[in-house]
């Protein structure tokens, strides 16, 4: 395996919803790539995007914000901020010469463990396609 | 102080120490800096696994407490009462997530090794930048704000009331009773509503518990279950009165379709064409007659108006559509009654037979299509469609008219949810919390709603809702007992505010206001739910999360990248 590219990813998984998700998926011992970092926040909306963008300059591979689905925020419309937001951001990555598909927003619900574990597989294989951070060499000087 | 940082690893049985090296991960953990001891557990969440862990925080005199486990969701309270017990502050502990996020989800031993390193770093890493937190409790407030003064108002007031509960009933005309006290009688039975009605409105007017307020519509309600703030005002009073409720009940009824948007029916435009509450009123009031003076001899009545516009039954017009035939019956015995519906609908135990007897009493019911009201040289008429093999247009004389249009929600309705937060439908009425879970909660905890306030209903209808709402309230929203606010909530620095008011606007509570002489936001710490919104809106940095600050989670995000 080695010489292999592991992807680094942050995974922003909101308490009421993704992150239950995620801790379902794991309780039916759903196996997944390793390459997602969680951290729980409260609410998507919760997410700076000043944070994400720092997680790319600082090398991020991708970033994952996953929170309840639309109109089942558990704050009504955190994650209807969240989506304005981040698609604000993905214009600025690509001017920043990152691919905006190593931002994605995903919706899982609390009962949904299957569809976590389908998330994380399928964005990992993305990053990987797309390959290593191509702006953490610049910021690494 | 120096701080001290105590790790504890939980093997879970064989749970986590079957697919994770723990010694790895204390080794990798017990050089950090603050990091003073680093054990191992078998089971941390046992009575034994408890001790073990109180025993440490004093022996080692610990200052933070990181526990590398199961998921919060599951243990993290159990642990912070530990940490109380054990007299340290329950925000001084994190809890890492190795089980289900980790141990149980990665195939490879190796790597589900070096992930739970990762949450194990990342855990202490950003437990050297908590602060402690105190828990607050707040009194809760069993006091009620009905809103509408109809007959489910009325109703849940009354409820309420008998319970010793301090109702405040805003009604916005000159009195209380709703629609209903324009009606002289009332389906099925025909009885009086002063029968119903009067007899319980005295007995608001006297209750001592229940403060009705008339001409007065609620301009602020602020706050959740248990402690909201309202401010009301009198359409004659520049003043606003503010007081507190610990819940809210919506009774503020219904409309009715306003005919003139389908010139067919000639309302507007032709002399006798009448709705039904003016059918009522002229009944109450008085005689029926005609414009000119007369008695009618043929009246039509047309049901459904507005119903495939609207897109819904209104439940109620058919039946009192036949009450009408009765009221016509008994004061003017040799009047002609034609009903045109569309599908008659007479649903329950009674009102079948209300039908029966009413149709044998002489008055006509026609299945119709297409119905048109007309006027030449005088006569009225009503046309109309039959549906059949071979379709039929026929015509019907009348000369007096009454249309029975479709029940809408109050005007009010989308000036309240907007006041309270609360959804409408599509059609424009409340939304229930859950058709069958919750039919008289909202989304939002501690708003109700009853009558047709909810969806279009009967009298008795209304008022099993109206007690459906007072057992609720009365079981739930105990009088002396305390709530405990949210601890993790938002709060705005003076120094880096610079009053751009972008927090404001993404706060779902309105729990932020503008301080208008310092020129900055502030947070209401009862109103503030945690969600965090504002704080990641802000551009100044002045709006923080507390527990979820950047730089916590900022320390987080870097561990997941080493
Ligand atoms: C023509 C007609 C005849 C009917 N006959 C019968 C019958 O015989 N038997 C029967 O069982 N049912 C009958 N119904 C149905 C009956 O009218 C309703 O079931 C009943 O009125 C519902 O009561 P409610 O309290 O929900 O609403 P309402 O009676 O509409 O009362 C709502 C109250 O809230 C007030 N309000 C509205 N907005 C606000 C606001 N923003 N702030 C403060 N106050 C506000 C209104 O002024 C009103 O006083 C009839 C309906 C119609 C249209
Ligand atoms: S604390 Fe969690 S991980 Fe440890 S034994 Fe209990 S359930 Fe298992
Ligand atoms: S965290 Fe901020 S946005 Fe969320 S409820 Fe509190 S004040 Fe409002
Ligand atoms: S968004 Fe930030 S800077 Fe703007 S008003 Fe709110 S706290 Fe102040
Ligand atoms: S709480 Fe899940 S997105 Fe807001």
């Amino acid at each position: 395996m080695k010489g292999e590219f592991t992807p680094k990813i942050v995974g922003f998984l909101c308490n009421w919803c993704s992150y239950a998700g995620a801790d379902l998926a794991g309780t039916s011992k759903l196996k997944m790539p390793p390459s997602v970092s969680s951290i729980r926040v409260m609410c998507s909306g919760r997410v700076d995007p000043v944070l994400v963008a720092t997680a790319f300059l600082r090398g991020a591979d991708g970033v994952l914000v996953a929170g309840c689905h639309p109109g089942d925020c558990h704050y009504e419309k955190g994650n209807y901020y969240a989506r304005r937001r981040f698609a604000i951001l993905k214009k600025v990555m690509e001017t920043l010469g990152l691919e905006s598909e190593r931002l994605r927003l995903s919706w899982v619900s609390a009962s949904e463990g299957p569809r976590f574990q389908e998330v994380i597989t399928e964005f990992t294989e993305k990053i990987k396609k797309l390959g290593p951070n191509p702006v953490k060499e610049k910021t690494s000087l | 102080m120096e701080e001290k940082i105590g790790v504890y690893v939980c093997e879970c049985g064989p749970n986590i120490a079957d697919n994770v090296h723990i010694d790895r991960v204390l080794d990798a953990v017990s050089g950090l800096e603050g990091v003073v001891v680093a054990k191992r557990h078998k089971l941390l969440c046992s009575e034994d696994g408890k001790k073990f862990l109180k025993q440490n925080i004093e022996e080692h005199g610990l200052t933070h407490l990181v526990i590398a486990a199961c998921s919060p969701k599951l243990h993290e309270l159990t642990f912070m009462n530990v940490c109380e017990e054990a007299g340290l502050n329950p925000y001084l502990f994190q809890l890492a997530n190795i089980r289900e996020q980790c141990a149980w989800i990665v195939e490879d031993k190796e790597e589900a090794t070096e992930k739970a390193i990762r949450y194990t770093r990342a855990a202490v890493s950003r437990i050297r930048y908590h602060t402690p937190l105190e828990k607050k409790e707040i009194e809760s407030n069993p006091d009620v704000l009905v809103i509408g003064g109809g007959i489910a108002g009325i109703e849940a007031s009354l409820l309420l009331a008998s319970k010793d509960r301090k109702v405040y009933l805003v009604e916005k005309t000159s009195s209380i009773g709703g629609m209903a006290k324009e009606f002289k009688q009332l389906f099925p039975k025909m009885e009086p509503t002063s029968n119903i009605l009067e007899q319980k409105v005295q007995d608001v007017l006297k209750n001592e518990n229940i403060e009705a307020f008339t001409d007065t519509k609620v301009e602020e309600v602020l706050g959740f279950f248990g402690n909201f703030v309202v401010k009301v005002k009198k359409k004659t009073e520049t003043e606003e009165n503010e007081f507190k409720v610990g819940a809210v009940v919506v009774t503020t009824g219904l409309n009715l379709f306003d005919p003139t948007k389908l010139s067919r029916y000639g309302y507007g435009t032709l002399s006798d064409v009448y709705t039904a509450l003016e059918f009522e009123r002229m009944n109450t009031k008085g005689k029926i007659l005609l414009k000119n003076g007369n008695p009618p001899k043929s009246v039509g009545i047309i049901h459904c108006v507005g119903r495939e516009e609207k897109g819904y039954c209104s439940r109620v017009c058919c039946l009192y559509s036949i009450k009408f035939a009765r009221y016509l019956k008994a004061e003017i015995p040799v009047v002609n009654i034609s009903q045109f519906y569309s599908d008659l609908c007479v649903p329950g135990k009674s009102y079948q037979r209300f039908y029966e007897e009413t149709k044998e009493e002489g008055v006509d019911f026609i299945r119709a299509q297409d119905i048109e009201v007309t006027e030449s040289n005088g006569q009225m008429s009503v046309n109309y469609k039959i549906e059949s093999r071979k379709p039929k247009t026929e015509h019907r004389n009348v000369d007096m008219v009454i249309l029975a249009p479709a029940i809408e929600s109050s005007g009010d309705s989308s000036e309240i949810a907007e006041t309270l937060n609360i959804h409408q439908g599509d059609e424009g009425f409340f939304t229930e919390e859950h058709e069958k879970l919750g039919p008289v909660s909202t989304s939002l905890e501690g708003v109700f709603i009853a009558g047709c306030a909810q969806g279009p209903k009967s009298i008795p209808d209304s008022i099993v809702q109206a007690e459906a709402v007072a057992g609720r309230i009365l079981s739930s929203l105990i009088p002396g007992r305390k709530l405990e606010p949210e601890v993790k909530i938002s709060e705005i620095s003076d120094a880096f505010c610079i009053g751009c008011k972008t927090c404001i606007s993404v706060c779902p509570y309105s729990a932020i206001v503008f301080d208008e002489i310092k020129r900055i936001s502030v947070v209401n710490e009862v109103l503030c739910r945690g969600c965090g919104n504002c704080s990641a809106a802000c551009p100044s940095g002045a709006a923080s999360h507390k527990h979820f600050t950047f730089r916590q989670v900022y320390q987080e995000v870097m561990e997941a990248l080493r």
